[in-house]
């Protein structure tokens, strides 16, 4: 009151009609807000891991989603390494700090048997704005669903593929690799031209292989096509009789040889790379050859980052001539009976490597922030942001719906050019569809068999302290381990589930 | 008698007078500690400049002098405080409060005690100690093999070994003396946190205390007492004993000789140890990873989260980090006042 | 004075409690966060550790996590792949044993034997001896170090150059020279930053292509070499790191322990005509012995420690080259191995109490007597 008796009087009308106007427009807004807000108060703490894919989409999705509902979401991001131990210790030791996660859908076994993960079968079914049946079913089976019922919400689906310049290959006369020899014949080739005209020599092959990181799937996805000719159902990383680790053979023998020799026509470094290393290297126009999931596509056609737009060709992963023969452990040609789905004499086994990230929800959570948390992963998954964001490669989400796929506009619009997209949406369908997908891990623990044990024999090879057949026997020792450990005939009777027999 | 003429190489390598350097020497010595301070200034110039570049202008190539070289962006500073702001002032205020809070106890709790191991002799009977190790193996058996609650085990301990004390103490003759009990608490130092940090999350999470402000700075205060005791020691024997003894022949309990007299004059002394133990505190990553999942995240551990598989974000990054030592500068700003020369010596008397 | 009795009575009880008062909180915190931890760190290190729906379950399985790190699956990583030892590198092992044996036959001779000190002699000695037959094994070419070699690596070859530096340093510094100031507060900032930004500084600036120093590489044709993919230079590499971050405490504490040497000895012996070597050897060595063991030890201590550089640079690659066994111990953590990451973490508690306590036995308190003097 001291204060107005200060102010001249002609402000003071002015000042109270400014201040009622205020008023007025905040409670329209506030009554219009306080209407449409069910989760007001409610903050859902999501993990997953440090980005900027799969975070930074996630990021600018929960201001939208606040203003559509009220509900706080807090994105924790920790290194990949670490995602897996800290969500199964932040469940199973009952601090649930975390109410929901994005994460990798082969450990849904790990963290859905305990009961960890809240079971959204009937809230998926009853979600009409998610439009479940435009996910593609192998999707839908591999990442969203455990032992009939459904866990998880996918953001993202994945497949192992080449990437080539198309501009240097159609220049050295060379046509896309579609065996593993033919791959390094390609990248020794081309080596140490310049690929993007700064006048520094460029290299045949980038392939992340860094220790920790993402980086182990590459030499499944080089293995497979020597593995695996019979079919889905036959699976690569273990004998379905008696769950001999497929691993110490010609076969992986031969994948690892190729694995190392393609750091020959590499940058130096290349051990350190990890993905997002050796992506940046190819759009910066600096390699030839690369083995990656979807998202070079995406972020080739980026103006802001890529110095190869309209050069990227994407092709199914180059396969074998020869399979291995599971009894002996040596290789053979392939035959019509070895390799019924071989074309041209070549078999070819797509990885689905990971399978694509996906959110799940933290059981012990409260009801009002599990039911937030859903409809969070439900707002980033349905079509309206998500046929966006497949089509920006720094999201990290690469195509999982059908829509996605069909519908060739959303690429157009994004900036591919016809023949780019048709080719790149190409190779990933011919992947979803080959009869000879290869399924990744899925029993129980698979983290550490692959992340831990292979992760580390591999970062050793490549460090040249041991050779192939201590690698060899390094994995096959750590599975054996494992196996032990959680029962072998458990393991076998879960990994034969998985593979649908 | 005539000064025989120097030559060029006696001008330069000899002093002018006896207490200064010769010419060649002080070169020699400012280049040395001018090269220095470039080592140590660089990768701090380097992080801040990188805090303002573009995606592009890391990647393609060093660029070092922001306005001539490039173009100064705020896009990362904008990132990190606008499009992350919560994310990033949870971490931030969640730091301060942990590093402040428990290095106020540490220092205090310390000082208490570096008081009494100066001044006061202690004679803790061997007997006590092996009780007490065993009663707390005892509750950790009972807890871990047996199954039984720890509340329970916690009693069954705490009353078995009260009762060896009171019964049977006095067949146990050997005791220690102060030196012992100072050498132990700073042994305790040794130990990799990397050992304890399992028992102690197994604990916070028994309490239900996991992600809890409370864990960690309880933590923190364990962990930095032994260097409190250690150094506060130092300080404290060098104040004279006459001081005390005039002022307790004059009536005053111990208690206020140590709040009144030991503590002021050591100033110095707390000022040296409480920057020491802040930015211990600050700094520290490891507890916090396992004590901390969401609420009581720090900043090392978001920092350390930049670890992203594109290569690390270098801007944002540089961001974090600049903006970790901030804090810590001003701090010992406001301490260093305090910090005079010679008493920094007497920390570190063996 | 008698209306002061029954307030005198109380002040009088506060007075006698004291000094437990002052000790307890101390003691009470320590020996519970400390011995706790000890002992089920120890336990963990017995058992298996499994994490189910609730908890988490521990089944004792004795010491064969131990045997795994010393001769079973991971002996690779632990301690190495064992190579060759040469014959000439016997002949010193068994030098060492005979020069320690007389030692510990001198020591059981003279009259302050205790069991307590025998013991401990021996274990140093037993220790000192299989750490050098070890590091000669994975060492000298034809083996591998695992984690306990790169960290006694990082320790005493860190440690070590970095003392000689700060102590460089610190005399230059402690001479009359202006900026004086300046030179302390600059070199002071290294230890306020966090290691894990460090060690992402030291990458940033490592990097050949990218990095600051890019155009001295190019110029020795070194663009598109990888440090990283090169065990020895990757250790190196985390060293220097190191020593970035640690040099300014010993820079501190050696520059204060030498300002306040007796300026009349220094004095004196300059208008003696003493060169600066005859000052620093006879005089200002002594005088800072004590303080710089002391300093010694404190980084020791923490040496022992490192895990944020080689996990960040190098992500203990190439290979598990730089792996610690902080490192190594946190990385069994990821992946659900409780038990073996208790083990690494008692194996480096063992090794370490061993080296900081002979440390501390032989070399500080000799300092500390040579200075007293």
């Amino acid at each position: 009151m001291r204060l107005l008796k200060h102010v001249p009087k002609f402000n003071l009308s002015k000042i109270a009609g400014g201040v009622a106007a205020a008023c007025a427009v905040t409670l329209a807004l506030g009554a219009n807000t306080a209407l449409a807000k069910k989760f007001d108060g409610v903050t859902v703490n999501v993990m997953t891991f440090t980005g900027p894919q799969i975070a930074e989409p996630l990021q600018r999705h929960a201001p939208e989603f606040k203003a559509l509902t009220g509900a706080t979401v807090n994105i924790i991001t920790v290194p990949f390494s670490d995602l897996y131990t800290k969500l199964l210790t932040d469940f199973a030791t009952g601090t649930n700090s975390v109410d929901a996660a994005v994460f990798a859908p082969q450990w849904v076994v790990d963290y859905a048997d305990p009961g960890y993960l809240q079971d959204i079968s009937a809230q998926v079914a009853a979600d009409k704005a998610l439009e479940e049946s435009d996910i593609s079913p192998f999707f839908r089976s591999f990442s969203t669903q455990y032992q009939g019922k459904t866990y998880l919400l996918t953001l993202d689906g994945d497949f192992h593929m080449i990437y080539y310049r198309t501009d240097v290959l159609k220049e050295a006369g060379l046509a896309p690799p579609k065996t593993w020899d033919e791959y390094l014949s390609v990248a020794k080739a081309v080596n140490g031209k310049d690929m993007n005209g700064d006048g520094k020599a460029d290299y045949g092959s980038c392939i992340s292989k860094k220790r920790n990181a993402q980086a182990y799937w590459a030499v499944m996805s080089i293995a497979g096509g020597y593995l695996q000719g019979q079919g889905t159902s036959q699976g690569a990383f273990f004998d379905t009789k008696d769950m001999k680790p497929l691993v110490n053979n010609d076969a992986f023998a031969a994948a690892l040889n190729i694995y190392k020799e393609t750091s020959n026509y590499a940058p130096a470094d290349e051990i350190n790379l990890d993905v997002g290393d050796t992506r940046g290297l190819f759009t910066a126009g600096r390699c030839a050859l690369t083995i990656d999931w979807g998202d070079v596509g995406t972020l080739a056609i980026d103006p802001s980052s890529s110095k190869v737009i309209d050069k990227v060709g994407a092709s199914m992963l180059p396969g074998s001539t020869k399979i291995l023969n599971r009894e002996t452990g040596k290789l053979e040609e392939c035959t019509a009976t070895s390799c019924p789905h071989a074309v041209d004499g070549v078999n070819r086994a797509p990885y689905a490597a990971f399978g694509g990230w996906s959110g799940g929800i933290n059981a012990a959570a409260d009801d009002k922030v599990k039911q937030a948390a859903y409809e969070y992963f439900s707002f980033v998954s349905q079509p309206a942001q998500s046929n966006k964001d497949v089509t920006i490669g720094a999201t990290g989400f690469n195509p999982y719906r059908l829509s996605q796929f069909g519908n060739i506009n959303g690429w157009l619009e994004a900036g591919m050019s016809k023949a780019a997209a048709e080719n790149y949406l190409g190779a990933i369908k011919d992947s979803l569809n080959s009869p000879n997908m290869m399924l990744d891990l899925r029993i129980p623990k698979n983290q550490n068999y692959q992340q831990v044990v292979l992760d580390t024999a591999l970062a050793r090879f490549l460090a040249s302290e041991i050779d192939v057949h201590q690698t060899m026997a390094a994995i096959e020792e750590g599975w054996n381990e494992l196996n032990e450990d959680l029962g072998k005939e458990e393991q076998l009777k879960l990994y034969k589930a998985t593979l649908g027999l | 008698m005539s000064v025989p003429k120097s030559s060029f190489w006696q001008r330069l390598t000899e002093p002018k007078d006896v207490q200064s350097m010769s010419p060649l020497k002080k070169i020699f010595t400012y280049s040395v500690l001018l090269c220095w301070s470039f080592v140590v200034l660089f990768p701090l110039y380097w992080l801040f400049i990188t805090s303002f570049k573009l995606p592009i202008q890391v990647s393609d190539g060093p660029f070092y002098l922001p306005f001539i070289d490039f173009k100064p962006s705020l896009h990362a500073w904008e990132y990190i405080f606008i499009d992350l702001g919560r994310d990033t002032l949870r971490p931030y205020l969640n730091s301060i409060i942990i590093a402040s809070i428990s290095t106020v106890l540490a220092v205090f709790i310390g000082s208490m005690s570096a008081y009494a191991l100066t001044r006061i002799e202690y004679k803790p009977k061997l007997g006590s100690i092996i009780a007490f190790i065993a009663a707390v193996a005892l509750v950790v058996y009972l807890t871990v093999t047996v199954g039984m609650s720890w509340q329970l085990s916690l009693s069954i301990g705490a009353a078995l070994f009260v009762i060896f004390v009171l019964s049977f103490s006095r067949y146990f003759r050997r005791s220690l003396g102060n030196n012992d009990i100072l050498f132990w608490i700073i042994s305790q130092r040794i130990m990799p946190p990397v050992v304890s940090v399992l028992p102690i999350y197994i604990m916070f999470q028994q309490l239900g205390l996991l992600d809890t402000h409370f864990a960690l700075i309880v933590t923190y205060m364990a962990v930095n007492l032994p260097i409190a005791v250690w150094l506060m020691r130092d300080f404290f024997a060098k104040i004279p004993v006459d001081l005390e003894e005039s002022a307790m022949l004059d009536g005053a309990s111990r208690m206020r000789v140590f709040l009144t007299i030991y503590l002021p004059l050591a100033k110095p002394g707390l000022a040296a140890t409480t920057m020491l133990i802040l930015i211990l505190s600050w700094n520290e990553y490891l507890l916090a990873l396992f004590l901390s999942t969401a609420d009581a995240q720090t900043m090392p551990l978001m920092v350390a989260a930049q670890n992203a598989t594109r290569g690390p974000q270098w801007w944002y990054m540089s961001v974090l980090i600049v903006v970790m030592i901030i804090p810590v500068l001003i701090a010992a700003g406001f301490i260093g006042k305090l910090i005079n020369k010679g008493q920094l010596t007497g920390a570190v008397k063996g | 004075m008698s209306h002061n009795q029954p307030k005198q009575g109380f002040a009088q009880r506060l007075d006698q409690l004291t000094p437990q008062l002052l000790i307890l909180p101390t003691v009470l915190i320590i020996l519970f966060l400390a011995i706790y931890p000890l002992l089920l760190s120890a336990y963990l290190s017995l058992s298996r550790f499994k994490l189910i729906s609730g908890g988490f379950e521990l089944k004792f399985v004795g010491i064969r996590n131990f045997k795994k790190l010393f001769s079973g699956s991971q002996q690779y990583h632990f301690l190495g792949t064992m190579g060759d030892i040469l014959f000439w590198e016997w002949l010193i092992v068994a030098f060492l044993a005979v020069g320690f044996g007389y030692w510990i036959v001198r020591y059981l001779r003279s009259a302050k034997v205790s069991v307590i000190g025998s013991v401990g002699r021996a274990i140093t000695v037993a220790v000192l001896l299989a750490l050098t037959l070890l590091a000669f094994s994975v060492l000298n070419g034809t083996g591998y170090p695992g984690s306990l070699m790169v960290t006694l690596f990082y320790v005493f070859t860190g440690v070590a150059i970095q003392f000689f530096i700060a102590l460089g340093l610190a005399l230059l510094c402690a001479q009359k020279i202006r900026g004086k100031h300046f030179f302390r507060m600059a070199f002071f900032i290294p230890i306020m930053v966090t290691p894990v930004g460090i060690a992402y500084a030291f990458r940033m600036l490592m990097d050949m292509s990218q990095g600051p120093f890019s155009p001295i590489w190019s110029a020795f044709g070194l663009a598109e070499f990888s440090w990283a993919a090169d065990a020895w230079l990757a250790r190196w590499v985390v060293l220097i790191g190191d020593s970035w971050q640690w040099i300014p405490f010993l820079f501190m504490v050696l520059l204060a322990a030498i300002e306040n040497q007796p300026k009349e000895q220094v004095e004196a012996a300059q208008l003696d005509g003493a060169g600066s070597w005859r000052v620093f050897k006879d005089i200002t060595f002594p005088a800072i012995a004590p303080v710089a063991a002391t300093a010694v030890l404190i980084r020791l201590i923490e040496a022992f420690k490192i895990i944020d550089l080689p996990n960040i640079l190098t992500n203990g690659g190439p290979g598990i080259a730089t792996e610690s066994m902080t490192l190594h111990s946190f990385i069994a953590w990821r992946t659900q191995d409780l038990g073996g990451s208790a083990a690494v973490g008692y194996s480096l508690l063992f090794v370490a109490v061993v080296v900081c306590v002979s440390f501390f036995n032989f070399i500080g308190q000799r300092t500390v007597a040579k200075g007293a003097n």
